[in-house]
């Protein structure tokens, strides 16, 4: 930060949850639908509507608590928060005030190699409103109520943050444990994850500056942007003797600038009280400790067992368990025990990765092709094969689910490692190399790998690079 | 005597009131209030409040998905409505 | 008044049709002047359940309730027909759902005869708030019978209705004693169930954890009857009870085989007139001569009752009537902008009760007021409670009178405090959720109707229709 200015940010993140229906309504939970056909007439805020608690959102909540470290509260309860919006036909928004679910969790973020907690104050649950589509019309707007009542979890961390990198690492770790445990799609361009981001500047050692709260954000890529932006505009407005006024803002993806909603007065007087069409939630031992059994391995689990057991590399590693499908899929691959985990890693990461971007395809497309990728695997091990080979036999499989063992049979593919042949296809090469003998005599390392190269193309790509290599400098010395 | 902001609890509760009125339920609620204050009397220490007079625990339903009603009949009684959105003036936010 | 059970015979020994029965209501409705109807159902619209309800009679297969025409509070949501808890905010509103109640009450054959007027979305004590205009009490005061007379409230045309014989029976809700102080000022019974008793889903709400449909009926037995088809669990209602319903008719009439004990709080008789005082000795006569044991019981809430109801039930008000907003139903205001229609929806669309209660309860929910009123309030409620509790160790039954006065004139133009002192006897027992009965127990020297307040614990209405219906055979007040 320039002139030791330092960045305090606090994050509230929305995470759609997962169920089948609404949190408090059987309507469907889901993305995308017709206008208005996910709404039944308690979303609709219909004149004797009541809610009923979805036991789902209990559970992920639950789970959520078990991942991110939090107490889970056995006591809780629901309360009204009023204010009046189109997209919000109660009038209110039932969410969790005093009694959340979730209180005094935890997630341990990297940035810089460095290992840093951010800690979290509460976690809730609550409903979420509609929306309004305010830009098809010059005289009106729109409202669709389909997302009415969709189960939120709202996280909320403590000012832990100091920086954007340790804002997007920790909210990459939390979509990836929320994704992991089944809680959240975290696909954010569907709304699924949001975040508003409380940011405050404020020198060394001084107490904490006036926040802004910039709302709704869903990317990224803009959620940098907003940060770098209005960390600048308030040092600018404190450097030349202004104040900061605690404000809402947007921030508005053409202009990469934050501005402030219309600001209303006696806007923040939400006259919570507690729901009184809903009881107190009471979570026994019993759920917690059933819930608890259903989580899988979390991410960071994955990691250290990766890297510990299976000695993969840490980067690596991490690429495997970005996505839940990933170290499925390699865990999949070596479960058999037939193949060695870092070879499975390297080609999962490498080979397979590309070709499923470049066409692309989910991971899960090609889960049908483990058993024939395994074969693959084998025989790369056991040297039936070179690298090479291999490369174009994948493709092969996954393109067109060839058989891997048959067709290097049928083609005649399997990698020449003899000793006889290739030291013959050796002497060949260096017929006539004079010249290239003296260079490689003389230091130059380029050489040995055009050597390389001739003797491959005479072994039709079969040769073991190796041998030939092993070979070759025992030749030229 | 209660101090009631007229204005901002009417602008909280979405309704307009001229002076008139708003100075009529500003008497109106000064005497109500003052008449509840009588609260004050009781000794209230350490007291759970009541939120719901039955004190049991919310129920549950599963999560399933029960469909009861169509588009049509969520939108039959709005005054203003276009294909099967409700329709407000512009907002600016 | 003839009873459900006197009109089920008529129809089952074929004297009278189920068509000629509800036509006959029907005439009676349409001609009465006294304004307890918002809406009649159109007959066309109810053919097909006579019809239905006739062939059942037919087969001798008929239902509890089988072509029993009844008046329902324009404050439940009945499908098809128009909804308006007596607001222009609603006036147009026709819902696409049944209330849970009224669904009940279709299942077992009841005939709906049409909407009853009630208060302005159930907030007042006199039936005057309504949009549709004000109901008239069908008695008149003796010394006076030019003046039109309130029949109470809110459900004042349910009451109304009942008393002057134009529909078997009717539905109504209490939320502070909606239900009894009108069927008091009325001559006729009115049960508010234990909360929780009855499903509130798709009746519109007024104060969530105080509201309770309930039977107001010419007879106790009635509302027994009545209380069977309503009173059942409903998983869309979190704040209905899961319970096993008993058969509220099995004791109707029947002596108690185990001695009865009825408290009196003296801290209720304080202030009251002559007339409700000779209510209560004359009904301690009966149940002396019923062999039952009066004792006097003092509580030490009573006085702040009536303040820890007018903060708890308007600040719920004004959340729950946060959806009136002219966006999704019922009437818009004009406006530019959004903040405008809402604005313009809700200030020209309520009216003036129901714009103080919202800001009464707007008030005492809002920053810096929260705990000194509705926290506080929240708190002596459990006072109240536990205070019923103590007295239920010693008696079966509570008594007091139910009004502390005799329906007064319309337009008499009460101060809101006075309007709502009329609750005084009534709103202990919603605060803490008991059931309790008013039962007409005789006349002013006005010659006006006056009830007393029958209050049994909780779940406990089998009995207190039991003991309800003892007393009633002593006043004899139908006769």
């Amino acid at each position: 930060m320039n002139n030791d200015w330092e960045l305090v940010i606090g994050l509230e993140v929305h995470a759609q949850l997962k169920t089948e229906s609404k949190l408090f309504s059987s309507s469907p939970n889901q993305f995308g639908s017709d206008p208005n056909s996910n709404v039944n007439f308690i979303d609709a805020g219909m004149p004797g509507m009541l809610p009923v608690m979805n036991s789902g959102c209990i559970e992920k909540a639950i789970k959520t608590g078990f991942a991110l470290n939090f107490q889970i509260n056995p006591y809780s309860v629901f309360e009204r928060k009023n204010y009046f919006y189109a997209d919000l036909p109660q009038g209110y928004q039932i969410s969790q005030f005093e009694y959340p679910i979730l209180t005094e969790g935890f997630v341990e973020i990297e940035t810089e190699n460095k290992v840093k907690k951010i800690r979290l104050e509460r976690a809730h649950l609550e409903q979420d409103a509609g929306k309004s589509i305010h830009d098809i019309d010059p005289k009106y707007s729109f409202i669709d109520l389909n997302r009415v009542g969709t189960p939120l979890l709202e996280i909320v961390s403590y000012p832990d943050f100091n920086s954007a990198d340790e804002v997007i690492s920790y909210l990459t770790s939390l979509r990836q444990i929320l994704m992991y445990i089944d809680v959240c799609d975290g696909n954010m361009q569907e709304g699924s994850l949001r975040a508003d981001v409380n940011l405050s500047v404020k020198k060394p050692n001084a107490e904490l500056g006036t926040r802004c709260e910039i709302k709704n954000m869903n990317s990224f890529k803009f959620i940098r942007q907003a940060i770098e932006y209005e960390s600048k505009r308030q040092i600018q407005v404190l450097e030349s003797g202004g104040k900061i006024d605690q404000n809402t803002l947007l921030f508005d993806t053409s202009t990469g600038e934050t501005r402030t909603m219309r600001s209303k007065e006696f806007a923040h007087d939400y006259r919570y009280f507690p729901d009184p069409d809903l009881l107190p939630v009471h979570i026994t031992e019993d759920q917690i400790e059933k819930v608890k059994s259903t989580i899988g391995e979390l991410p960071q689990q994955k990691l250290q067992r990766y890297v510990g057991e299976f000695k993969l590399e840490k980067d690596v590693a991490k690429i495997v368990i970005s996505e839940k499908a990933y170290a499925e899929f390699f865990e999949n691959l070596i479960s058999a025990k037939l193949i060695q985990p870092k070879l499975a890693a390297s080609w999962l990461v490498g080979d397979i990765f590309s070709f499923i971007k470049d066409k692309d395809l989910q991971i899960v497309d090609i889960a049908d092709k483990s058993s024939k990728i395994i074969q693959l695997l084998e025989m790369i091990e056991k040297g039936t094969i070179s690298s090479k080979v291999a490369k174009d036999i994948l493709i092969e499989i996954l393109q067109n689910n060839k058989e891997p063992v048959l067709l290097v049979k049928e083609l005649g593919l399997e990698q020449v490692s003899d000793n006889e042949e290739l030291e013959r296809i050796v002497d060949e090469a260096l017929i006539g190399e004079e010249d290239n003998i003296e260079k490689f005599q003389s230091g130059s390392d380029r050489v040995l790998g055009y050597f390389v190269g001739k003797c491959l193309k005479a072994t039709k790509g079969k040769g073991n690079p190796k041998v030939i290599n092993d070979l070759l400098i025992k030749k030229l010395k | 005597m209660s101090d009631i902001n007229i204005k901002k609890v009417s602008y909280l509760a979405k309704l307009e009131l001229n002076e008139e009125k708003a100075a009529l339920y500003e008497k109106s609620l000064s005497e109500i209030i003052e008449w509840v204050d009588n609260l004050k009397k009781l000794d209230t220490e350490g007291l759970e409040p009541l939120h719901n007079i039955t004190e049991k625990s919310q129920n549950l339903r599963n999560d399933e998905v029960l469909k009861e009603n169509s588009t049509e009949q969520v939108l039959s009684n709005a005054p203003e409505k276009a294909q099967n959105f409700f329709r407000v003036p512009k907002v600016v936010e | 008044m003839p009873t459900i059970k006197e009109i089920k015979n008529q129809l089952s020994n074929k004297n009278i049709s189920v068509q000629e029965l509800y036509d006959d209501y029907y005439d009676k409705a349409k001609k009465s002047k006294l304004n307890s109807f918002n809406h009649l159902v159109d007959p066309e619209y109810n053919k097909e359940n006579i019809n239905s309800s006739q062939a059942r009679y037919d087969e001798g297969k008929d239902l509890s309730l089988d072509g029993i025409p009844l008046g329902i509070k324009d404050l439940f949501c009945t499908k098809g027909v128009p909804t308006t808890a007596s607001s222009k905010i609603l006036e147009k509103f026709i819902p696409e759902y049944e209330s849970r109640v009224t669904q009940n009450l279709l299942n077992d054959g009841s005939l709906f005869l049409g909407k009853n007027n009630c208060d302005e979305f159930a907030m007042g004590s006199s039936n005057e708030t309504s949009f549709f205009g004000p109901v008239v009490n069908p008695w008149k005061n003796k010394n006076n019978t030019d003046s039109q007379l309130v029949p109470g409230g809110s459900s004042g045309g349910s009451a109304s209705a009942v008393a002057e014989g134009i529909c078997v029976a009717s539905i109504g809700t209490d939320t502070g004693g909606s239900i009894r102080q009108p069927a008091s000022l009325c001559g006729v019974v009115g049960l508010k169930p234990t909360f929780g008793s009855c499903s509130r889903w798709g009746v519109v709400a007024f104060a969530s954890s105080l509201d309770q449909a309930g039977p107001i009926t010419n007879s106790v037995e009635d509302a027994a009857y009545l209380l069977n088809s309503i009173s059942s669990h409903d998983p869309n209602d979190s704040t209905c009870s899961s319970h096993k319903r008993d058969n509220f008719i099995e004791s109707v009439g029947k002596s108690f085989d185990r001695p009865i004990t009825v408290g009196i709080p003296s801290d209720y008789l304080k202030d009251i007139n002559s007339d409700i005082a000779e209510q209560i000795e004359n009904t301690k006569k009966h149940l002396s001569k019923l062999n039952v044991n009066i004792v006097d019981v003092e509580f030490t809430t009573t006085d702040f009752a009536l303040s820890t109801y007018y903060i708890l039930a308007p600040a719920e008000a004004s959340s729950n009537l946060a959806r009136y907003d002219g966006i999704r139903y019922g009437y818009r205001g004009e406006g530019n902008t959004l903040e405008e229609i809402y604005v313009n929806s809700r200030s020209e669309g309520f009216g003036e009760e129901v714009i103080r209660r919202i800001l009464i309860g707007t008030y005492v929910l809002s920053a810096g007021y929260y705990d000194a009123y509705y926290r506080k309030a929240q708190k002596v409620r459990r006072l109240i409670k536990n205070d019923f509790q103590r007295i239920y160790n010693e008696v079966d039954f509570i008594l007091t009178p139910t009004t502390p006065n005799e329906a007064f004139q319309i337009g008499k133009k009460l101060d809101p405090i006075s309007m709502y002192m009329n609750d005084i006897f009534t709103v202990p027992t919603s605060l803490a959720g008991l059931p309790a009965i008013s039962l007409p127990s005789g006349l002013s020297n006005n010659g006006l109707p006056l009830g007393i307040q029958l209050i049994g614990n909780y779940f406990q209405e089998k009995s207190l229709l039991q003991m309800a219906s003892l007393l009633e055979k002593e006043f004899c007040f139908n006769e």
